[in-house]
C-alpha cells in the first residue's frame, strides 16, 4: 500500500516536471522570436544570420516546424469546392490545369474564373467581389495550403504522379466535399517515401531533394 | 540507367566564361562579396582556371574549367557523416543539403577544391531575388554545395521521356547542363557515358583524352581533351 502511494507520487511528480518543462520550452520558444513559417515563405532564410540549426533561424522556428503549427489560410473569397464538384461538374484538373502537364498544378487566374462567372452566379456576393478583383485588374490573393518549407529542399513535380494516375485525394484529401480546401493530409517524407515504395517509384534522395 | 559525365575541349575553350555565369544563373548560386572572396569563401560551381605557357614574347594563354568530377570513386563519399554526400545510380556525387550538418569533411577531402560551404544565408537584393530558379532550392547557412549537373534538368528531362513510355530513355543531346548549353565555343560536351554512340562517351575515348589528377584515383567521370602531352603541358 505504502509502496503504490510512493509509485503514484512519483508518477504525478513527474508529471509535473513534464508538464513545467515542455511550459518552459514553450515559453523560451516564443521569447526567442522568430516568424511563424508559412508554405510559401521562400527563401525565407535569405540575409538573416540567425542560426539556431542549419535548418532554422531560431528555437522557435524549429520547435513551430517540429510541431506542424502552420497559420490558418485565410481566403480572399471563400471559394466552394464542393458546388463547383456538385454544380457545375468540374473535375481539379479542370482549373488546375497545370498538374497534368508540369509542376505546379497553378490556381488559376481571375480571367479564367470569369470565363464562366460574367454569366453564373453574378447576384451573389462572393462573385461581385471576384468581378470587383477581375475589374481591377488584380488577382485575388489566394493562400496555399500545402507546401514545404524552403529548409525541406523539396522538388515536387505534379505531373508524372498525374500521369501514373494517382488520385489528386491521395495527397490532397476529398476537395470535392470541402467548401473551402482545408489541408487534409500530412505531407511527410514517411508519407511520400511509402507510396514510391508500394508504386516502385525512386526512393532515391535526389528524387525530390536537390 | 545511364551513367552521366562530360568531356571538356581545352583547345576549343576560350575562358569566356560564359559557363560561370550560366551556371550562377541556373543553380541560384550566392555571390559573396569581396571580403568574403578574400577570405577563400568564394562560391562557384565552375570556375575558369587561366594558365601562361612559354617565355616573353612567346606566350600562349590556356584555360581550363573545372567543376565537379562526379568520380566514381570519390573521395568526399566516405568521409560524411550523415550521408549527406553519396553516389546515385547513375553515377553522380549527390548532396543532400537536408542531411548535410556543415562539418565540411568532404570538401577537406576533395582533391578538385569544388565543394563549397555556405558561410551565411544568401542574400540577393530586389529586384534581384525574383530571377532565382525556383527549381533549384536555395540552400541555407550551414550546408555544402556542389555542382550537380544540373539535377533539376535530368529530373525534369526524365520526367518528360517517361511520359510516354515508362521505359523512355534520354535522347542523347536533349538534355544538357546550363554550361554546356551556354558554351560557345562547344567545349563541354554532356552525355550518357554507358551508351558507346554519345557524343559525350565517344569524345571520352579520344586519345587526346586525360583525367584530371588521375594518379589519386578517385575516377573520374569528366575528361578533359587537349593536343600534346598531358603532364608536360600542366594537364595533370
Amino acid at each position: 500500500m505504502n509502496n503504490e502511494h510512493k509509485r503514484t507520487r512519483r508518477k504525478r511528480l513527474a508529471a509535473l516536471l513534464m508538464g513545467v518543462f515542455a511550459g518552459a520550452v514553450l515559453l523560451i520558444a516564443f521569447a526567442v522570436g522568430g516568424r511563424v513559417a508559412t508554405g510559401q515563405s521562400a527563401p525565407a532564410r535569405s540575409g538573416s544570420d540567425s542560426v539556431f540549426s542549419p535548418a532554422h533561424a531560431t528555437f522557435r522556428e524549429a520547435l513551430v516546424h517540429f510541431l506542424g503549427w502552420r497559420p490558418e489560410p485565410e481566403q480572399p473569397i471563400p471559394f466552394p469546392h464542393r458546388t463547383h464538384f456538385e454544380e457545375a461538374f468540374l473535375g481539379c484538373t479542370d482549373c488546375h490545369n497545370g498538374a497534368a502537364r508540369g509542376p505546379i498544378a497553378r490556381i488559376p487566374s481571375v480571367v479564367f474564373c470569369m470565363d464562366c462567372h460574367f454569366d453564373i452566379a453574378t447576384d451573389r456576393e462572393p462573385i461581385q467581389l471576384l468581378t470587383s478583383y477581375y475589374d481591377r485588374g488584380q488577382e485575388p490573393p489566394w493562400e496555399r495550403i500545402y507546401g514545404w518549407n524552403p529548409e525541406a529542399h523539396v522538388r515536387f513535380n505534379h505531373a508524372p504522379h498525374v500521369r501514373r494516375d494517382i488520385e489528386c485525394s491521395v495527397c490532397h484529401g476529398d476537395v470535392t466535399q470541402m467548401i473551402v480546401a482545408e489541408p487534409a493530409v500530412d505531407h511527410t517524407m514517411s508519407f511520400c517515401v511509402a507510396c514510391h515504395e508500394q508504386n516502385q517509384a525512386s526512393i532515391d534522395c535526389v528524387t525530390c531533394h536537390y | 540507367m545511364p551513367r552521366w559525365g562530360m568531356t571538356v575541349d581545352l583547345d576549343r575553350c576560350t575562358g569566356c566564361e560564359a559557363c560561370v555565369t550560366a551556371c550562377h544563373a541556373e543553380n541560384n548560386i550566392p555571390t559573396v562579396g569581396p571580403e568574403e572572396a578574400a577570405r577563400g569563401r568564394a562560391m562557384h560551381w565552375i570556375r575558369v582556371e587561366r594558365y601562361w605557357e612559354g617565355e616573353f614574347p612567346d606566350v600562349r594563354l590556356k584555360f581550363r574549367p573545372v567543376f565537379c568530377q562526379q568520380c566514381d570513386n570519390a573521395p568526399c563519399e566516405p568521409v560524411c557523416p550523415t550521408y549527406a554526400s553519396y553516389h546515385t545510380d547513375d553515377g553522380l556525387n549527390a548532396q543532400v543539403y537536408n542531411r548535410c550538418i556543415g562539418t565540411r569533411y568532404c570538401a577537406n577531402a576533395c582533391s578538385y577544391n569544388v565543394r563549397f560551404f555556405n558561410f551565411h544565408n544568401p542574400e540577393w537584393d530586389r529586384p534581384l531575388d525574383l530571377q532565382l530558379n525556383p527549381d533549384v532550392s536555395v540552400r541555407e547557412v550551414g550546408v555544402m554545395e556542389k555542382c550537380t549537373f544540373c539535377i533539376q534538368r535530368i529530373q525534369a528531362a526524365r520526367i518528360e521521356a517517361r511520359a510516354d513510355d515508362e521505359e523512355g530513355a534520354i535522347e542523347d543531346g536533349a538534355l544538357q547542363p546550363a554550361c554546356a548549353q551556354s558554351c560557345t565555343a562547344n567545349a563541354l560536351v554532356f552525355g550518357d557515358l554507358d551508351d558507346p554512340e554519345s557524343r559525350a562517351s565517344r569524345l571520352s575515348r579520344s586519345p587526346r583524352g586525360g583525367k584530371l589528377l588521375e594518379e589519386l584515383g578517385a575516377e573520374p567521370s569528366v575528361t578533359y581533351l587537349q593536343k600534346g602531352d598531358w603532364y608536360e603541358s600542366g594537364g595533370g
